[in-house]
């Protein structure tokens, strides 16, 4: 049987870790926030002219159309990429009108046009969602577990369960943070998305361990301490938490290799806050629940 | 015995289900019988704007000018007319809504597979402003007299401007070319060419003849004619007395007049769209002629245009439309009758769409768009393509997965996955007859690809729990029944916690949200049937003693996992 929870200590440090580490990315750098928080313009084009214009000869025709933080970025295809806040849509015509003039057979793949309100409203929605997520999962765990017997209560774990979730996203969000420093990858509303996700189905591994603790505390004798029984819960357990994880990582895998440029970064989101979901409902969720124990014995 | 047969009857059920959902999700099974291929094929999904190309815009409705109790009424009234507008497009199924968001009235416009997005979002928002008005006799009003004397300022700065330029050693023919309003001469550098005097106009003339100024020279002052404020200079010159010639050339920065602005040209009448009472197209010369658009106006207008068109008599009135002279025809007598005829020079089509959009006046509130999404087509069916094979990479790795690790119960699992799959698509097919229309969207894709990964956990759970319970020396039968029993509390709550988030994500509800949260909660219903409810049927009904002695077939453990 493996030592899982007697080792707690390491696993405590090294999400610590992550933690801190996560933490220092986003108050260093932030999120590089996408045009859903902060209003603004995303324009895909397709030059007919081969070779297509160079970024400088695009800023230079965009240049008497006064935009505010413009940034261009060639893409395959002879295709570019712009960015810039817009406060009305008459800025997304005059841009076009431009590139018209650049290149007359111009294709508009797309256009995302977000104005400030809606923006602030995204913005809003997030903060209310991944809040209401996360009260809402406390709720139904601590309903579900509550003829749950002994020192520790169903509180408890749904404390435990969304502790390990909050674990799981602040690392999501540090890497992104990591990503959007490096790599100029923006978080935009499918960010939001996977973050819910992510807190809806990582907890599913978690319940299955505390199902089995619940199951194996009712027939335990009272001989076997709590330690002990979590453990072996645990070690049940194990097997199916990786599986059950293994199946969905391998569908995420699929949507972040082919799944196409929209959807990859969403994948990755998803991917990353599960792996850290079944890493921490193993040796996270169910090892708060010994530590809660000992705090309350110990009193 | 009788449960036995409940079983077979349960099977059964499960093979029709299957059949009747895998011909509707995939009619290519049946081409060879062309009848039935013929009616499954017209059952489709429907796919959303970023996967099939088109336009969403959401539009804030301003209703602060309307009384409340009066809100709803416009609003519904300015959806009406949206509705109507976009229908002159002809694009399939355009979608028009009302929606609020917080304290914001929104209206949502949706309009698959069109191509030119500037031209609609004009046709949309815009009102065609039709206005007549009489020749205003060189009496032009305040604001068009302020924006003219601006006009003149500015070009009389920038001459001044230039002529700084060159005396700060510019060459004159690069200035020429990049300021001078002159088309003449202005690619020619302001080029003249050799002239006698008095070919120009007199202020122009005395500067190249009568002034001191040499070949070479620019002359240091702006010369202002009835043309503009001009920068001259004198090239060189030949001949004497009546033969002098001069070569000169000149930089333009014109002068505007009422001219330049047909629309200073005329006055306003008070006559305007708001008073018509009707639009229809009409033809020139019974039914021959190009086609022309007749007017009715109300009383007001009739009124109006009577007393207008007496006292124009001899003059022309001009019918301005969005700011721009369509027709310029002269009053021959009084009109007043009320109607009155524009011929434009407009085809059929242009006729048509005119006609209409007067028709149906302008929007009861005004609107600003505040958000839009719009993709190309082509851009569309490529992210179909990629998350429709990103979807088959999931579905069969898992598959993979599945067998390798559950062996039979594994392919069982895997079944219960296309069955999955092909129940999802028929909803989808279906759902478009209700009034619960699933749109599917490229994060919907993204949502099902997710959820191929979920469905098959309970699967899991299940197995590895019967397994758990063979490993006890439980037959098989007993070990799949408890596995069923026991797994199901964790199932449950995974599903529910899971159900909580995404009936979240679908409250707050944008477009990506949504599409992928409503198909990611139907997935994770529906795979609970699949995995739960079919997989057991089939379990049991397979089920026997004779699994006993294939143990490979369970991949039953030797022995218990903690000794």
């Amino acid at each position: 049987m493996l030592q899982i929870i007697q080792k707690r200590k390491y696993a405590y440090a090294f999400s610590l870790l992550l933690i801190v580490a996560s933490v220092v990315c986003v108050s260093l750098w932030g999120l590089k926030l996408g045009i859903d928080f902060k209003g603004g313009t995303l324009m895909e084009v397709r030059f007919a002219l081969d070779p297509a214009p160079e970024v400088r000869a695009i800023e230079g025709s965009l240049s008497e159309v006064a935009l505010q933080s413009l940034t261009l970025q060639p893409t395959d295809n002879r295709g570019a990429l712009l960015r810039y806040l817009a406060s009305d849509e008459t800025a997304n015509e005059q841009v076009l009108t431009k590139l018209k003039t650049l290149d007359p057979n111009i294709t508009l793949l797309r256009t995302d046009f977000i104005g400030g309100s809606v923006s602030e409203q995204i913005k809003k929605n997030a903060f209310t969602g991944i809040a209401l997520s996360i009260l809402g999962i406390l709720l139904y765990i601590a309903w579900a577990f509550r003829r749950v017997s002994g020192v520790v209560t169903s509180w408890d774990y749904g404390a435990g369960a969304v502790i390990a979730l909050a674990h799981d996203i602040i690392i999501v969000i540090g890497l992104f943070a990591l990503l959007g420093k490096f790599f100029d990858i923006e978080v935009g509303v499918p960010f939001i998305a996977a973050l819910l996700t992510i807190l809806g189905y990582s907890v599913n591994d978690t319940i299955v361990v505390y199902d089995r603790v619940r199951e194996n505390l009712m027939r335990s004798s009272h001989k076997e301490d709590f330690e002990n029984i979590v453990n072996r819960s645990l070690n049940e357990t194990i097997g199916r938490s990786v599986n059950t994880s293994m199946t969905v990582i391998i569908t995420l895998i699929a949507i972040v290799l082919f799944g196409g440029e929209s959807i990859r970064y969403f994948g990755v989101a998803l991917l990353t806050g599960v792996v850290f979901g079944t890493y921490s409902s193993i040796y996270i969720a169910s090892a708060l629940l010994v530590s809660r124990y000992k705090m309350k014995t110990d009193n | 015995m009788k449960q036995q047969v409940k079983i077979r009857y349960q099977f059964a059920l499960v093979l029709l289900l299957g059949l009747v959902c895998g011909l509707i999700s995939y009619p290519q099974a049946v081409k060879f019988l062309p009848p039935v291929f013929a009616v499954l094929d017209q059952l489709k999904v429907n796919k959303g704007l970023d996967l099939q190309g088109g336009i969403h815009l959401e539009y804030r409705a301003d209703v602060s000018q309307i009384e409340s109790a009066k809100v709803s009424d416009a609003l519904i009234a300015a959806e009406a007319v949206i509705e109507r507008r976009v229908n002159a497009f002809g694009v399939g199924e355009p979608l028009v809504q009302l929606s609020r968001s917080g304290t914001e009235e929104r209206i949502i416009v949706e309009l698959p597979g069109i191509k030119n997005v500037e031209q609609a979002k004009k046709m949309i928002k815009e009102t065609p402003f039709l206005e007549f008005r009489e020749e205003a006799d060189g009496v032009t009003d305040e604001d068009g007299q302020k924006q003219l004397d601006m006009l003149n300022t500015s070009s009389k700065e920038r001459a001044i401007a230039t002529l700084e330029q060159l005396k700060g050693g510019q060459d004159f023919a690069t200035l020429a070319k990049e300021f001078s309003a002159d088309p003449g001469s202005k690619e020619n550098g302001g080029d003249l060419d050799f002239a006698k005097s008095g070919l120009f106009v007199p202020e122009f003339d005395k500067v190249l003849f009568d002034t001191a100024l040499q070949a070479g020279q620019v002359y240091p002052d702006l010369v202002e004619t009835q043309f503009g404020y001009h920068i001259i200079k004198k090239i060189e010159e030949r001949g004497e007395g009546d033969e002098l010639e001069v070569r000169g050339a000149h930089i333009l920065l014109r002068k505007y007049s009422v001219n330049d602005f047909p629309k200073l040209a005329f006055k306003a009448t008070g006559l305007s769209g708001k008073n018509l009472k009707n639009a229809f197209v009409d033809f020139q010369s019974q039914g021959m002629g190009s086609p022309q658009i007749a007017l009715q106006f109300d009383d007001e207008g009739t009124n109006l245009f009577a007393e207008i068109t007496k006292r124009s008599i001899g003059k022309s009135v001009a019918i301005f439309l969005d700011d721009e002279i369509i027709s310029q025809p002269t009053v021959q007598n009084e009109i007043v009758g009320g109607q009155a005829v524009i011929t434009g020079d407009f085809t059929m089509q242009e006729a048509n769409d005119l006609v209409k959009r007067l028709n149906e006046g302008a929007l009861p509130v005004p609107i600003t768009l505040v958000a839009q999404q719009s993709v190309d087509a082509s851009l569309g069916e490529s992210a179909l393509k990629e998350s429709l094979f990103a979807g088959v990479v999931g579905l069969g790795a898992v598959a993979i997965y599945m067998v390798f690790y559950y062996r039979l119960l594994g392919v069982i699992a895997v079944l219960a996955l296309l069955l999955y799959t092909a129940m999802l698509l028929t909803l989808f097919k279906l759902s478009v007859f209700t009034p619960f229309a699933i749109t599917v969207t490229l994060s919907g894709i993204a949502g099902f690809i997710l959820s191929i990964g979920i469905a098959v956990d309970a699967n899991v759970l299940i197995f590895e729990r019967t397994r758990e319970e063979l490993s006890y020396g439980k037959g098989v039968i007993r070990s799949l029944k408890e596995g069923f029993r026991r797994a199901w509390p964790s199932i449950r709550d995974g599903h529910v916690s899971t159900l909580i988030t995404t009936v979240i994500l679908i409250g707050l509800g944008t477009g990506f949200v949504k599409g992928f949260a409503v198909i990611l909660s139907l997935g994770v219903l529906l795979s609970l049937f699949t995995a739960v409810v079919l997989v057991r049927i089939t379990t049991t009904f397979i089920a026997g003693d004779w699994m006993e002695r294939h143990p490979w077939l369970l991949a039953s453990p030797k022995k218990r996992l903690d000794e």
